[in-house]
């Protein structure tokens, strides 16, 4: 914890060295940089889970694009409310990810062998189901000729500000969660198994853990983390993007292991993606007000991922 | 120009099975090698060729998409050739990798019409492609007429690894130089909207006032405004992109989010007229380039003013 | 080695320590779990640096670990010259590499390593060292995972290698091995060399004394069993409440297996009353990388929420009753030594209160005093009318704690003996 927090700070300082003519110091630059990190924080969440059972998600970025595509086809172009849109969303979401799951349960396909299926396949079912194009406010009316409604009301809910515009409700929805899975993770049974599976599969099995079941939903809850992500990123670009999330599972990944969530398993909690998560928020912020190019970006983040490893590294036995 | 926007897999089915052809006049096959259906533009072009062939009943269009993957474009267009269709029109994904395909082509007597990218040599038919530093070249002077002088500009980049972000960047420098108009901050979007608005941003901390913006594309200008909207800030600035898809920046136009979109051509229906001129023994040129539209609340509803 | 002192954090784990290695000599190490042994084993093979103390002499040392370090993919020639293969421009030859292995070891050299039995699999790791030019091989606890065919096959090995001048340091807890191979025995406790002598000048309870620091009178606790109704029955042999059954056989002949199959759906198991403690510890029996108290508390959950308040104060409890010497209930499990780790993987079934406990080589690799008090834990448990399997490979221990000894052979059970009536001799003949 006290490791994550100094990759934290190191970054913060790396902020107050480079201000940019004081951006730096204003607030909405931090509101900013959390909005921005908090969609890839809320799959971070779920990756969390995986990870910490040994196993790994690469389809949560297709489950990201193919959500929102969902999200935005019920509440655009079916005008369907947000007490029906966003449970229908979470349940694809979940699906997907339960689907994944099965596949490392059951056939006990190497997870990233099952996931990279699950991702390539999303993506796929996304651009099916959207056509391959947008699912914007522009509505198509089949002739050639588009006609255009509104942004819906929820989406804009979703991308507002609360406390005086300083602090967006996405980052909002990621705190809470980070909470909940957190929660999950440090009391429920169901969070310990997952300890116990990624720490030594086989002696949880043999202590009668349900070692299936709670890998299964690892997985479900990745799917449904991704689809909270999904939900966040099309109210947020107004529309369904088929190709939304692209590469975003990677980012996750990275957030994780810069908390200090071991890629082994059995190791890891909530509180170091969040500290992660700030991690990499503030320090695409920063890159992003200095407008560095996006070549020098790419080396930075790059050095820095194997720096804060670095630091995180403990002794093993 | 005729636009029509639907799936495209509905498009082929349409266009395999929809066209009634008059009793003994020649059908003509014709293969169309995209290299990649992923992205937005690449589906208007299809649809674009697609819907200027179903005018003609006499056209049968075979569409295949390469999805990125320069092999599988070469071996797209082999395929083409060994089904001995009528013509090919090609977008190819590079130029290098495609020359040997696209020439091999050409010498088995195929018309073969590239669209967009060049390739290297002379052995095709003719090439057909808009060129990206005219337009951006047309993006500055529209702003530097739109803008006093000594104006603050926000330049949202493409990718500046990429020929049509490069191009796109400098034609609009040269378009806005010794206007005054000052560039106080630029960053690479990587054409993605999410991107864009957390660039624009950091504009926003950074710059206390923002005349314009101008985005490579225009997914990347509606990025910068929900960033602005958000700030309250979104009437303070002139928002301005590229491409002008009409699901995208037309619409952005006509739902007063963008001031301007100005048109990146596909040269779909371009290529299918150059085809059936071909096709009926009449000379082409080598090269056509492609003109461009601007739209703007002013003239969107009448289709967009042609750019000199 | 002169003066070696190691401390880890405020730990002072050795201190001081003298050992002379001389050629042809078999130089026992011992001392209990948590001695130090292990620490001044690292030092010498160089992966530890001392804080203190210097190594004389230059001596190539090669070390046996319990995990072996072979290549299991890998054919038994290629382990054996593994980065120094012989080669014939620039490519290695088969037919070379083969012929050489045989001058080292007499197992097929074109086996592959990980279809190997256990034992055959050291021989190889022994081998390896030995064509090395080891001057010391160092073996730790090598027979813990032998048969008794095995260890013979093994100590004939290693006259052999005294024979060749190499000085060769043993650990081991097993009593009876101490007395048949050690020439000079050194006793470790808290980090300090207490006694260092020629094996005859050390008799086994001197040993004892010196290894735990006080008396210990007798090996096994001796118990008056109080049989009660038939808790299980198989096709053989039936196991009453309060009785300890022994299974005996040699490696691969089921016991083992006999364990795992009455354990086959393990919440199903527990619900019935049944408890298995795994013969490996560290991949089937803990999650090393969780606290002891979590692995306290793992098995048996009772409700879907977690109370950490009653989780400490329960593991606060069991560490009680075992004795567990843990410098925190909150440390992982796999910085515990040997002994210490047994109990916790112990302690996860205590609360499950099993009627039928299946113990499958519950003192491997532990020291004197800890094998001590898990005698006493299973005939506390017989005593408040708990079935109990033993399986052990030490045969001893086996005709000590057992009402019943159970004999298999290739998956069979070949006899059955009453605790009057076995001895070693007879379990050893049934047994092969």
């Amino acid at each position: 914890m006290l490791r994550a927090a100094i990759a934290l700070l190191i970054v913060i300082l790396l902020g107050l060295a480079f201000h940019a003519d004081g951006a730096f110091y204003k607030i909405g630059t931090h509101r900013d940089a959390l909005r921005q990190a908090s969609v890839y924080g809320i799959l971070a969440c779920g990756m969390t889970m995986v990870i910490i059972t040994g196993g790994i998600d690469l389809a949560a970025g297709s489950i990201l694009g193919f959500t929102a595509v969902c999200f935005s086809m019920m509440s655009i172009w079916w005008s369907w409310p947000p007490w029906m849109s966003v449970p229908a969303s979470l349940a694809i979401g979940a699906i997907c990810g339960g689907i994944s799951g099965s596949l490392v349960v059951w056939p006990r396909l190497q997870p990233f062998i099952a996931t990279l299926a699950m991702m390539v396949f999303a993506r796929g079912l996304a651009k099916t189901v959207s056509g391959g194009v947008k699912v914007s406010t522009a509505l198509p009316n089949g002739d050639g000729t588009f006609r255009y409604v509104q942004v819906p009301e929820f989406f804009r809910f979703i991308d507002s500000r609360i406390l005086g515009g300083n602090l967006s409700m996405v980052t909002v929805i990621f705190l809470l969660i980070a909470g909940l899975g957190g929660v999950l993770l440090a009391r429920h049974i169901w969070g310990r198994d997952l300890y116990a599976i990624g720490g030594n599969e086989e002696a949880a099995r043999l202590s009668g853990l349900p070692v299936k079941r709670s890998k299964l939903l690892a997985y479900v809850a990745c799917g449904f983390c991704a689809a909270v992500a999904g939900i966040c990123q099309a109210a947020q670009e107004q529309q369904g993007d088929p190709e939304a999330g692209g590469g975003y599972e990677l980012s996750a990944i990275a957030i994780v292991v810069i908390g200090g969530t071991n890629l082994m398993g059995g190791r890891g909690h909530m509180g170091l993606t969040l500290l992660g998560t700030m991690t990499i928020g503030y320090l695409e912020k920063i890159l992003s007000i200095n407008a560095v190019p996006e070549a020098g970006r790419l080396m930075l983040t790059g050095v820095i991922l194997v720096a804060a490893v670095l630091t995180q590294r403990r002794r093993r036995f | 120009m005729h636009r029509i926007f639907l799936p495209v897999l509905i498009l082929i089915l349409a266009g395999c099975s929809g066209s009634s052809k008059p009793e003994g006049a020649k059908t003509f096959t014709i293969g169309m090698s995209q290299c990649n259906l992923g992205e937005p533009w690449r589906v208007q072009m299809n649809a674009d060729i697609d819907a200027a062939a179903k005018k003609h009943s006499n056209l049968k269009m075979v569409f295949k998409d390469a999805q990125n993957d320069t092999l599988k474009q070469r071996a797209h267009i082999e395929e083409l050739v060994s089904a001995s269709v009528d013509a090919i029109i090609v977008s190819p994904k590079e130029s290098q990798p495609l020359t040997e395909p696209i020439a091999k082509a050409y010498q088995a007597k195929i018309p073969v019409i590239v669209l967009d990218r060049a390739v290297q040599g002379d052995q095709f038919t003719c090439f057909i492609g808009a060129d990206n530093k005219k337009i951006g070249k047309a993006a500055g002077e529209w702003l530097r007429k739109k803008l006093g002088p000594k104006a603050t500009v926000v330049e949202l980049k493409g990718l500046m690894t990429s020929i049509p972000g490069q191009d796109r960047n400098q034609g609009f420098r040269s378009g806005i130089e010794g206007s005054g108009l000052n560039v106080a901050f630029e960053a690479d979007m990587k054409w993605l909207e999410p991107d864009a608005r957390k660039e624009m941003e950091s504009a926003l901390a950074r710059l206390s006032k923002i005349d314009a913006v101008y985005a490579h594309n225009d997914p990347g200008a509606h990025g910068a405004w929900l960033a602005a909207k958000a700030a309250n800030r979104e009437r303070e600035m002139l928002f301005i992109g590229i491409d002008a898809l009409p699901h995208e920046g037309i619409a952005y136009v006509k739902q007063g989010i963008l001031n301007a979109t100005f048109q990146y051509p596909t040269g779909g229906a371009e290529a299918i007229d150059t085809v059936l001129k071909v096709l009926s023994g009449q000379q082409v040129p080598k090269t056509i380039v492609l003109g461009s539209r601007v739209y703007t609340a002013d003239n969107v509803e009448q289709g967009g003013e042609a750019l000199p | 080695m002169r003066r070696i002192s190691k401390r880890f954090g405020a730990a002072e784990v050795l201190r001081q320590v003298d050992l002379d290695i001389y050629a042809g000599e078999v130089h026992l190490l011992a001392g209990e779990n948590g001695a130090g042994k292990s620490t001044l084993i690292r030092i010498l093979a160089g992966t530890l640096s001392a804080d203190e103390g210097r190594i004389e002499g230059s001596a190539d040392v090669a070390v046996i670990y319990q995990e072996l370090s072979l290549v299991p993919t890998m054919t038994v020639a290629e382990n054996l010259f593994l980065g120094r293969m012989p080669r014939r421009w620039g490519f290695i030859s088969p037919s070379e590499l083969a012929a050489k292995a045989k001058e080292w070891i007499d197992i097929d050299p074109h086996a592959i390593v990980g279809s190997l039995p256990i034992g055959m699999q050291q021989r190889v790791e022994i081998a390896k060292a030995a064509s090395r030019n080891a001057k010391v091989i160092v073996m730790d606890e090598p027979t813990s995972a032998l048969t008794a065919v095995e260890v013979e096959q093994l100590f004939t090995l290693i006259a052999t290698l005294k024979q060749r001048g190499c000085g060769i340091v043993y650990i081991t807890h097993k009593m009876e091995e101490i007395e048949r191979i050690a020439d000079r025995i050194t006793v470790l406790r808290d980090g300090q060399a207490v006694a260092s002598r020629p094996a005859p000048q050390l008799p086994r309870a001197e040993l004892i004394r010196l290894m735990v620091g006080r008396e210990v009178n007798e090996q096994f606790p001796s118990r008056t069993p109080a049989i009660g109704s038939e808790r299980l029955r198989l096709k053989d042999f039936t196991v009453h409440a309060g009785e300890i059954v022994g299974l005996a056989g040699l490696q691969g002949a089921g016991a083992s297996q006999l364990l795992l199959d009455l354990f086959q759906d393990p919440p199903k198991a527990i619900s019935e009353g049944v408890a298995l403690l795994t013969s490996d510890r560290k991949t089937t029996g803990l999650v090393l990388s969780m606290s002891v108290t979590a692995n306290c508390v793992m098995a048996g959950a009772t409700s879907s929420w977690r109370n950490p308040a009653a989780e400490r104060a329960e593991a606060q409890s069991l560490a009680e009753m075992l004795r567990l010497r843990a410098a925190s209930l909150d440390m992982d499990a796999g910085e515990l030594s040997g002994g210490n780790q047994q109990k916790v993987a112990l302690a996860k079934w205590i609360r499950t209160k099993p009627t039928l406990l299946l113990l499958d080589e519950p003192t491997r690799g532990i020291d004197v005093g800890a094998k001590q008090e898990i005698y006493q834990l299973m005939n506390e448990w017989s005593r408040q009318g708990v079935a109990i399997l033993l399986i052990s490979t030490e045969l001893p221990e086996l005709l000590a704690m057992s009402d019943r000894i159970v004999v298999m052979r290739r998956g069979q059970v070949s006899a059955v003996f009453s605790h009057a009536e076995a001895t070693p001799e007879k379990v050893m003949e049934a047994a092969c």
